[in-house]
């Protein structure tokens, strides 16, 4: 990036990012997110977590925040946080005999 | 056949008994009486007639092999018959008109949703909109006349389900093209100030090529949106050059001929259900004249 070095090309504003460059950035997240599992961080933008991400998911980090735009960071780790509580829900109900409904078929009047 | 018998002569008697099937051992027993009193010339003469083939003893009971022929063909043995024959049309039939009922019951249960869609009057979502397409021309409600289309707001820096979406949206435009649907698919961008033409097009080149890219300027984009009641939020304080997502709805809407949304198709469809409940739109969809035509017909409460 020569002079511009602290940018990436994920954050160019003019350009929108290219197949490529997603799956790219979803590689790296999946990788970045394997690492926070294995050390049980679910919240990675908890301040109390940070310490424990920098010994053990450095170079992961790293990675995945040169990879993804700068808004995409953010959404990711939020969307982790979602998904998971999402998940843990689901299991809950699930283990209450709870029953899932579709409603995607209803009709609308 | 009984009172023609009694119309016939007596000479022609042996012969009736054979046609009469089911009847004829009686008759024959008869005969044989008959015609050892020798009272009846006439009787006598049959009975020469038969004895001279074959002695009464010997016919088998229910007649000769040619006699019980003609037996099965029009007596006892053709109930048989026609109950086979009877059971296999009543099973096509029904079958067959099950099939059909229950076809044309989905299909109107799909009409009717596509009709409560359209709604009355000012059409619930949809309307005008004044856009320019990622060629830079102009691209209004006037466009989606004549095809059905499917209409998809998302923007070009969408992290995630955008691209998920899109993707999930190529699938459903070749299974339907595969059963020869032609869908015209429209994809507006919430982020009119990152999403210039050019932007888009570069975009969506790496989609489906049928794929149809608009933008505008912010209010008519915001215009549009809100007739497709797809709510979005930009950053409110934003500088150039600045990284921000936008949240916005997401759902397929699907639009008939006349330019009207018939459904919305949510992220619950995936690649191949999605693909069926278009096609069973498209199959259902009746144009206009012809759906107004039939409110007037006697059969018009079927389709309320």
């Amino acid at each position: 990036m020569g002079w511009f070095s602290k940018t990436k090309p994920m954050d160019d504003q003019s350009k929108p990012p290219s197949r490529s460059s997603r799956k790219q950035c979803w590689e790296s997240r999946d990788g970045y997110f394997q690492c926070l599992d294995k050390i049980s961080v679910v919240n990675a933008l908890e301040p109390k977590h940070q310490s424990e991400i920098q010994k053990n998911c450095k170079g992961e980090e790293a990675k995945f925040e040169q990879d993804c735009a700068t808004s995409w960071i953010k959404y990711f780790k939020e969307k982790r946080v979602v998904d998971y509580k999402r998940e843990k829900f689901m299991q809950e109900m699930e283990s209450k005999n709870a029953q899932q409904i579709d409603l995607s078929g209803m009709v609308r009047r | 056949m009984l009172s023609r018998v009694s119309i016939r002569s007596g000479l022609r008697l042996s012969s009736q008994a054979n046609k009469l099937g089911s009847r004829n051992l009686m008759v024959y027993h008869r005969l044989h009486n008959v015609s050892s009193d020798g009272n009846l010339q006439g009787l006598n003469e049959a009975k020469d007639e038969v004895t001279k083939r074959k002695p009464l003893s010997r016919i088998a009971i229910g007649g000769t092999a040619s006699q019980s022929q003609k037996a099965s063909g029009g007596g006892s043995g053709s109930i048989e018959f026609a109950t086979w024959k009877a059971t296999a049309l009543v099973l096509t039939l029904g079958g067959t008109l099950y099939y059909f009922f229950a076809k044309e019951k989905r299909r109107l249960e799909i009409e009717k949703e596509a009709e409560a869609n359209r709604g009355y009057g000012k059409p619930l979502v949809g309307g005008p909109f004044k856009l320019v397409d990622f060629n830079g021309d102009e691209f209004t409600e006037q466009n989606l006349l004549g095809k059905f289309s499917i209409i998809y707001f998302g923007f070009s820096h969408c992290p995630d389900i955008c691209p998920d979406e899109l993707d999930k949206l190529s699938v459903w435009l070749d299974g339907l093209k595969k059963k020869g649907i032609e869908i015209q698919p429209i994809f507006i961008t919430c982020d009119p100030a990152r999403d210039p033409p050019h932007v888009l097009k570069e975009y969506l080149s790496e989609f489906h090529p049928d794929m149809i890219g608009l933008t505008g300027d912010y209010e008519a984009v915001k215009q549009a949106c809100k007739k497709y009641r797809v709510y979005f939020s930009t950053p409110p304080s934003l500088k150039p050059g600045q990284d921000y997502l936008v949240d916005h709805s997401i759902f397929f809407y699907l639009m008939d001929p006349e330019g009207q949304f018939i459904d919305a198709l949510g992220r619950q469809y995936d690649e191949q259900t999605g693909v069926a409940k278009i096609q069973e739109h498209v199959n259902a969809y009746a144009p206009k004249e012809q759906r107004e035509k039939r409110k007037e017909k006697w059969y018009s409460f079927l389709f309320n």
